[in-house]
């Protein structure tokens, strides 16, 4: 929403250029930072493609080097539900806002990340895009060779061909060439690449960097998360130039009637009621309140309390079982536990907080939790340390929950909403808000207590098999002992043999220790060698 | 080869150790849990006899259990121990504390519970070794001389007497200017006779050296020992038995400070670590002959004038350290020392805060020692009991 309201005072330069001039805020201020957003915003538009519409996503992403050392072409392939080819040169080629302002949570917002990402390729390399793609129902594939004519925001197609599908395939190949930096990137989107698969372990994602690295994430499920279903934004959660959008996209001549077909939550006679409370006739034509009434309407609604709560039903979830999924697959913990909290709502916005845990097995200790964040499934990478999620899981008092640090411990934390409070214009950190941060604290104490129960069941065995240990070592010392010493001083005979103590001091022993089986292999398995 | 005395010593030793062990062994085939009782050897346990005036082991047990995990380690020592001196004592062997614990001393290779490999060894410090051999000591109702084995020896005794050791016969007035080293089995020593009218203990063995060398024990008819600081077992075995079996009186000559009054007192009634021993050790007669506070400063209460001048007390005193004040402190609440006249010693101690040598005296002039001092405090009785 921070574009649009500076936007505004930008009229006279095209989206394009604008977005041009303001590159940094997009995630482009660098070479290295330029490779890593436009791999991420190019993936996630995949995983908009596929999963939001039922497919399980096979997404495939390349990086390879070209004859300049400073340029790179990526190039993501989905299985996705295609562009059908009237569409293609607008949606790759020209910079726009939807007009459509329904809502729903979406990884990307109307797709704009990935016209930068072309934008900046364009820009870096002077090399256009190529879009191949074909919808589902299509019998055809597309081809096509894009340019933005950046001074009048309008798309160039340079190449176009199509050819008929010899398989059975729809999705999209989008390549891009652009001015990059493996070297400082490499690290970051081998670490994104992982998180996405973490959390999404119904997809196939398969990715090959320049130099030759590899990485490939099988699908072990084929449970998808629930699909967001849009909605109507609630009036809680509009500020004013949503407002006007909404005016400028309705069909309806009386201010009753768009009130409540533009918003959720609002009924004919909540829109009655608050529209008497301000003073504004229920049938004046909602295209010509002045800017003043706009704004005295959208203060109201935020102050009026008989609103129903907003939905849930925009938000997707990964939801639990997903997120157990992910951290086994990922970091093939010893213990894993998730939970998806039920939907609460800040400033009008709905939202769902999910935390997954995963403790031991191959996660390496390390002298604080390593923290997955993720917001609307985006992994968040950078500015970790600002994140209000960091505060609460560093906030925590792990010893509460019998975890001393350094301790083999990974959190992750979901946060779904159809506004992320983000903090800055880097996107990349969650700022404090108290609904928020009392749902994560919530959702985080429950699963600690969790792994704290499985800490301490944990803790018993290994009590009970550390006890043993330290009696069967000094099984064999005692039993030759007490061989020695019934050696009669008279015969010189001896009246018992070890073997024979062994096992009845092992008789004994298993009467003691009832929880584990104690049996002659013990000793053999506790002890390698007396010297 | 062998002494009688060893070969009926081991003959005993062995037929304890099978009987006890014996018991055990058939608990466990009887599946019964594997424990050993056995005497406590804490200060809480040390019981101070007032009528026979030693310090004695109480009558609390521990309970050492196989199975329990705090006691595991120290049950494998005690039969390993047990084990080694089993088998020293069926070869005719004689180790020393020192063999035992390189006999015992191995290590085990284990997995431990969270399967990484460990290494532990039987013991570590000789002190482990030497703190088992004290519990089969108290277990077995056996001192380890009775177990032949063998310390250093560290005791050393001249004088008009003449002793079986062995199968050899030694003249214990004829050792030249050294003396004879009291054996670590004093048990097995055979008094053949002796001439003599009572028995001098003394700390140092400089001093010791220094009346050996003018003749005091052959112009006064001492049998002369020497303990050489702290003294080991078999020294006070030997005094105890002069005592006991020759009914020769004992004095005993040590530094005017608090490891002097403890070392006495170890003579006469025991030591705290091992009170379990007292009642073989302790010479519950022994007699303090010096030197004392009152030697130094003089009773005026009694009349007694000191051995020392204004003078040569500044010469020889020697200022009390902390560590002396502090072990002073604590000897005056051990009930064995809470006599009236030791009240009196440990308090003018306290307030002078000296402390004084044997070798000052002897520094005096020797004769002094030998003609003057010794002689003329057992003749007035001027000692502490």
């Amino acid at each position: 929403m921070k574009y649009m309201a500076s936007l505004e005072t930008f009229k006279s330069l095209s989206p394009a250029e604008f977005f041009y001039r303001n590159r940094e805020i997009a995630g482009f201020s660098n070479p290295s930072r330029a490779l890593y957003q436009a791999v991420r915003e190019l993936v996630e538009n995949a995983l908009d493609a596929t999963e939001t519409h039922g497919i399980l996503p096979i997404i495939r992403v390349y990086i390879d080097r070209t004859s300049n050392p400073m340029h790179y072409v990526v190039s993501v392939e989905d299985n996705g539900i295609g562009v059908p080819p009237q569409f293609v040169p607008k949606a790759f080629g020209q910079v726009l806002f939807s007009s459509k302002y329904k809502l729903r949570q979406t990884r990307g917002m109307f797709g704009l990340g990935a016209k930068m990402a072309i934008l900046y390729g364009q820009l870096t390399t002077g090399r256009p895009v190529e879009i191949i793609t074909s919808p589902v129902k299509s019998k055809r594939v597309y081809f096509f060779k894009l340019m933005i004519d950046i001074k009048n925001n309008r798309p160039i197609v340079l190449e176009k061909a199509s050819w008929s599908k010899k398989k059975e395939w729809h999705g999209t190949i989008v390549t891009i060439a652009l001015e990059g930096d493996w070297g400082r990137a490499k690290s970051r989107i081998i670490e994104y690449i992982k998180r996405v698969a973490l959390v999404t372990p119904y997809a196939e994602i398969l990715f090959k960097g320049p130099d030759n690295s590899y990485f490939y994430y099988p699908r072990v499920t084929t449970k998808l998360p629930r699909p967001p279903r849009e909605v109507l934004p609630h009036p809680y959660g509009v500020d004013l130039e949503a407002f006007k959008m909404l005016i400028a996209s309705t069909q309806e001549s009386r201010l009753e009637d768009f009130l409540v077909k533009s918003f959720q939550g609002v009924g004919k006679k909540t829109a009655q009621d608050l529209l008497r409370k301000i003073g504004l006739p229920l049938d004046k034509s909602p295209k010509k309140l002045s800017l003043d009434e706009i704004k005295i309407l959208v203060e109201e609604m935020k102050k009026y309390e008989r609103f129903k709560p907003p939905r849930a039903d925009p938000l997707s979830p990964i939801g639990a079982e997903l997120i157990v999924l992910g951290l086994k697959q990922i970091l093939q913990p010893e213990f894993v536990t998730a939970i998806t909290r039920k939907p609460a709502v800040y400033e009008g916005h709905p939202f769902i907080v999910e935390v997954g845990l995963a403790y031991g097995g191959a996660i390496e200790s390390s002298n604080e939790p390593i923290l997955y964040r993720y917001a609307n499934k985006i992994p968040l990478l950078y500015d970790e340390k600002s994140d209000v999620l960091w505060k609460i899981v560093n906030e925590l008092d792990w010893r509460q929950y019998n975890v001393s640090f350094p301790a083999p411990l990974a959190v992750l934390i979901h946060i779904c909403s159809t506004k992320i409070p983000y903090k800055g214009v880097g996107k990349e950190s969650i700022a404090d808000v108290p609904e928020i941060e009392r749902e994560v604290r919530n959702a985080l104490r429950e699963v600690a207590r969790k792994l704290r129960s499985y800490i301490q069941k944990k803790q018993k065995v290994e009590e009970t098999y550390r006890k043993l240990t330290t009696f069967v070592k000094y099984l064999p010392e005692v039993a030759l002992s007490l061989e020695i010493l019934s050696i009669n001083p008279e015969t010189k005979e001896k009246h018992v043999d070890r073997e024979q103590l062994i096992d009845k001091l092992l008789k004994v022993l298993s009467r003691k220790i009832s929880e584990v089986k104690v049996s002659r292999d013990l000793i053999n398995k506790v002890i390698v060698s007396i010297e | 080869m062998f002494s009688t005395a060893d070969l009926r010593a081991r003959k005993r030793a062995l037929k304890i150790f099978w009987d006890k062990f014996n018991k055990l062994i058939e608990s466990i085939i009887n599946e019964e849990e594997p424990l050993l009782e056995i005497p406590k050897r804490t200060l809480a346990n040390t019981v101070y006899d007032e009528s026979r005036k030693l310090l004695l082991l109480g009558t609390q047990k521990l309970t050492r259990r196989m199975f329990d995990a705090h006691e595991a380690r120290k049950f494998m020592q005690t039969l390993l121990m047990a084990r080694i001196i089993y088998e020293a004592l069926l070869n005719d062997e004689y180790p020393t504390i020192r063999d035992l614990y390189y006999r015992g001393k191995h290590t085990i290779v284990y997995r431990d519970h969270k399967g990484r490999i460990r290494e532990e060894n039987t013991w570590d410090e000789q002190k482990e070794s030497d703190s088992v051999i004290r519990d089969l000591e108290v277990l077995l109702g056996l001192l380890r001389e009775e177990m032949l084995i063998l310390s250093k020896e560290k005791g050393k005794v001249v004088g008009y007497m003449r002793i079986k050791s062995g199968d050899d016969i030694i003249d214990l007035s004829k050792m030249g200017h050294g003396a004879y080293a009291i054996e670590s089995t004093p048990d097995l020593i055979e008094f053949l006779d002796v001439d003599a009218e009572y028995v001098l203990v003394i700390e140092k063995d400089a001093v010791f050296q220094q009346l050996h060398r003018i003749g005091y024990w052959k112009k006064h008819k001492v049998i002369l020992v020497t303990s050489a600081g702290q003294p080991d077992r078999a020294t006070r075995r030997f005094v105890r038995r002069l005592n006991e079996e020759l009914k020769l009186p004992v004095y005993i000559l040590t530094d005017a400070d608090p490891y002097g009054w403890y070392i006495y007192s170890v003579f006469k009634i025991g030591s705290i670590t091992l009170s379990y021993e007292s009642e073989r050790l302790a010479t519950p007669s022994a007699r303090f002959i010096g030197v004392s506070m009152t030697d130094i400063f003089g009773d005026p209460q009694k009349g007694k004038k000191p051995y020392l001048t204004e003078k040569e007390r500044k010469h020889y005193i020697i200022k009390a350290k902390p560590a002396d004040i502090k072990r002073a402190k604590e000897i005056i609440n051990y009930k064995w020392f809470q006599t009236k006249q030791w009240i009196k010693e440990i308090n003018l101690f306290l307030t002078k805060k000296a402390k004084l040598e044997i070798e000052a005296l002897a520094s005096k002039g020797l004769r002094f020692l030998a003609d003057k001092y010794i002689p003329e405090k057992i003749a007035i009785k001027d000692w502490i009991e």
